[in-house]
């Protein structure tokens, strides 16, 4: 284009102000990918539930325990290829504020029924061979620095109860932020109303098509009793604790539409402070030959690259950032902080559209001045 | 010698279209740290209010809810008849508690979340002020009926007079909706203690609440009760045990608030130092005129500081005003130590809008320093040629 070179010298004419205004966006356009990053890693968590994974708990509501018994008729049911304890155990590392998830299972089940859960075999044996043996995710290590054989107490309030471990492995894939250890070593210490009982269990369908199908089945099965149980797919009990942070997501939403149009308001802005020192050079311009179409353009056209550079160094920036620190180490129940490439794209979307959306009415009234109107300009 | 004030006014009117700009983005920034705030400040009152000052909450040693606490028949008995408890008319003012949680959808959605179901006795309505019947009627001791506050009816599917709800395999009929001057059992469902004690097949309490004769007794109580080797119970005083739940909550929106405001408030400084920039260069020779009156560069340099700081405060106040419809406006969470729902409403309180006002004006003060002073340090004879 053979105007480009006229755009950038007036880009950089005013070097202050361009690099303020793209700073400007640069810190906005982060926080948006940010805030929407946390959006997205909620929803990460069901997205990345298994389909052919059901989770079953007392009907009423995860306060109460079911009885452990409960495993023979689930295992009955046609298309339930496995059953496995998964209970909340609620211990408490040291500190309260060192909260991470820990769950009692059935150490020979869990490579079956979680298979995301990657180890050694050698690591797999010795946790399945030691009762008192635990097993730790990566990002545990990493915040912690837990090593195999270190041993490990948890507090649990749920049961009253200090539980000592000895780590047996360190395992990638899901949220490598969850201690798993045996069920049955647990049970003997735990009070007499929590023995033999579990908070849920983990199933296992041969199909996707069986969950349904199964869910209903289990439900049914003990509906009657005195612990009837409520059995959905991991997706749907994922969803559940969504919904448990209420109006948090369309909290996130109004925040981002308010950074949004701020940065309206700052590249409108200065695009109309540049538009207007110039009035007397569209002047000069238009007495020259210039058409009305080109001297917009050449203000569109310096705005869409300032917005531009603002938006690949924001843009970039996030993603740099958030590969060189995982905020998902911090931030429980969350499996990475990675900004999705949706968001990226919507970010750069939104970076164009406010450099159009801030010019459009400045250039559009400058440009359609009269030769003498804009060389009499006093700007 | 100081500008006169009205330089300025004049100043910010001629510039209005950049100068509410400006104005506006300082406010959206101010408007979204107050929201933020007011729901953590909305959280933090809730529950600071729901303890009685003189109550004493026991639970089991080692418990931080009563969710996961439990207590015995025979050490309520003991409980009860402890020195220092209130007596009306020989009764002690002291109730023991059941409490579970059953999960409910929310109203327009599949999904829902725990709510907190309390076995009550009759002195329970005593030990709490500000319960009051807005609907229907109390339950019947004995019954399986239910009153339910009427922010957890609004919020959750079938839960109105009328509705039936089930824990374990029994049907509780609603018989009347409460309300409570915003306290956190304002967020439960309230049901006869012995029927739920049977309903659910709990031979133990969840939790026992006294009340104390005065400061010197509650303190003397929860010594008593928590030292005492053979009970394994932990006292506390019921406003120090509601307010030890606000951290996990309300501290995560608090961080989010901070991270969020301050990037804006970084980008808002950008944007106001472009505008002051802008505006210095306009007026070089206009600051050249006023250094040749007489003017020092002092003068100039305040001048230009408290317009901007005028802009920043009028941008301040646009915030506070987008933020305040929002006070008293109900919503609700997870609390994260119970697990259960908590109804609340935003709170924009005057602490809250002063501290916005304050931000505000430290946004405008800091974007403008360069600019301000980059104008004190003209030559008189550079900026009249300008």
């Amino acid at each position: 284009m053979k105007f480009a070179k006229l755009i950038f010298k007036n880009i950089l004419r005013n070097k202050r102000r361009t690099v303020l205004t793209i700073s400007s966006l640069v810190v906005s356009l982060f926080l948006i990918i940010s805030l929407a990053t946390i959006l997205t890693e909620f929803d990460r968590g069901s997205d990345q539930s298994s389909p052919l994974r059901l989770v079953s708990r007392h009907a009423v509501s995860l306060g109460f325990v079911i009885p452990i018994a409960h495993m023979q008729k689930m295992k009955t049911v046609p298309g339930v290829k496995e059953v496995m304890p998964f209970s909340w155990f609620g211990g408490i590392y040291k500190d309260e504020r060192n909260f991470f998830a820990n769950f009692a299972v059935d150490a020979s089940k869990l490579r079956v029924v979680l298979p995301e859960v990657k180890m050694s075999d050698a690591d797999w044996q010795s946790f399945v061979n030691d009762r008192q043996g635990a097993i730790v995710g990566r990002k545990l290590v990493m915040l912690y620095g837990f090593t195999p054989g270190q041993r490990v107490s948890l507090k649990s309030p749920i049961y009253n109860q200090t539980v000592e471990f000895i780590i047996r492995g360190v395992y990638t894939g899901l949220d490598e932020k969850t201690l798993y250890f045996h069920h049955e070593y647990v049970n003997e210490m735990l009070p007499e109303w929590a023995k033999d009982q579990v908070s849920t269990f983990s199933i296992l369908a041969n199909t996707p098509e069986d969950v349904p199908r199964v869910s209903k089945e289990i439900d049914s099965i003990f509906a009657n009793t005195s612990a009837p149980t409520k059995t959905e797919s991991e997706k749907e009990f994922a969803l559940s604790f969504q919904t448990m942070m209420g109006g948090v997501k369309q909290f996130l939403y109004g925040i981002m539409a308010a950074i949004t149009f701020s940065l309206l308001l700052v590249m409108g802005n200065t695009m109309a402070m540049t538009v207007r020192e110039r009035t007397k050079e569209v002047g000069t311009l238009k007495a020259i030959g210039f058409q009305r179409g080109t001297i917009t353009a050449l203000f569109v056209g310096e705005s869409l690259i300032v917005a531009g550079i603002g938006a690949a160094i924001g843009i970039g920036g996030a993603v740099l950032i958030f590969r060189s620190v995982d905020l998902s180490l911090y931030i429980p129940n969350f499996i990475s902080f990675v900004p999705t490439g949706q968001t990226l794209l919507a970010a750069f979307v939104l970076s164009v559209l406010v450099g159009l959306i801030s010019v459009i009415y400045s250039a559009y009234r400058v440009s359609s001045l009269t030769i003498a109107e804009a060389l009499r300009s006093t700007e | 010698m100081a500008l006169p004030l009205k330089y300025n006014i004049r100043n910010i009117i001629v510039r209005k279209g950049s100068t509410l700009a400006t104005a506006f983005t300082i406010g959206l920034t101010v408007a979204v740290f107050l929201m933020v705030m007011a729901l953590a400040r909305g959280i933090d009152l809730t529950l600071s209010s729901s303890g009685e000052p003189l109550n004493v909450i026991v639970l089991r040693e080692g418990s931080t809810a009563e969710l996961n606490s439990s207590l015995t028949r025979e050490n309520f008995k003991d409980l009860m008849f402890l020195d220092g408890v209130v007596r009306e008319n020989d009764q002690p003012l002291a109730t023991a508690e059941i409490v579970t949680l059953i999960y409910k959808a929310r109203k327009g959605m599949t999904q829902g979340s725990n709510v907190t179901v309390r076995g009550v006795g009759p002195m329970s309505f005593k030990l709490r002020s500000g319960y009051k019947t807005i609907a229907g009627r109390e339950f019947q001791p004995g019954l399986t009926e239910a009153v339910v506050s009427k922010r957890i009816a609004e919020r959750f599917q079938g839960l109105d007079i009328g509705d039936k709800f089930r824990i374990q395999t029994t049907d509780y009929t609603v018989v009347g909706l409460f309300d409570s001057a915003g306290k956190a059992f304002e967020s439960e469902i309230w049901v006869d203690i012995n029927s739920l004690a049977s309903t659910t097949n709990r031979q133990t309490y969840s939790s026992a609440l006294l009340r104390a004769k005065d400061q010197n007794a509650l303190t003397a109580l929860t010594k008593r009760i928590t030292d005492d080797p053979k009970l394994h119970l932990k006292a506390t005083s019921e406003r120090a045990f509601y307010e030890d739940q606000q951290g996990t909550a309300s501290g995560a929106l608090k961080g989010l608030a901070v991270f969020i405001s301050f990037i804006m408030a970084v980008g808002a400084g950008f944007a106001g130092m472009n505008t002051m920039y802008a505006a210095v260069a306009r007026r070089t020779k206009e600051i050249g005129t006023l250094r040749v009156l007489g003017f020092g560069r002092l003068s100039i340099l305040t001048a230009f500081l408290l317009e901007s700081i005028a802009i920043a405060l009028i941008g301040a106040v646009i915030g506070i005003l987008l933020a305040l419809p929002l006070n008293f406006v109900s919503t609700g969470t997870s609390n994260w130590v119970t697990f259960s729902e908590i109804a609340f409403n935003f709170r924009v309180t005057l602490d809250l809008m002063l501290f916005a006002l304050a931000f505000g004006g430290i946004i405008g003060f800091v974007g403008s320093l360069l600019p301000s002073i980059r104008a004190s340090r003209f030559k008189i004879v550079d900026a009249l040629r300008a």
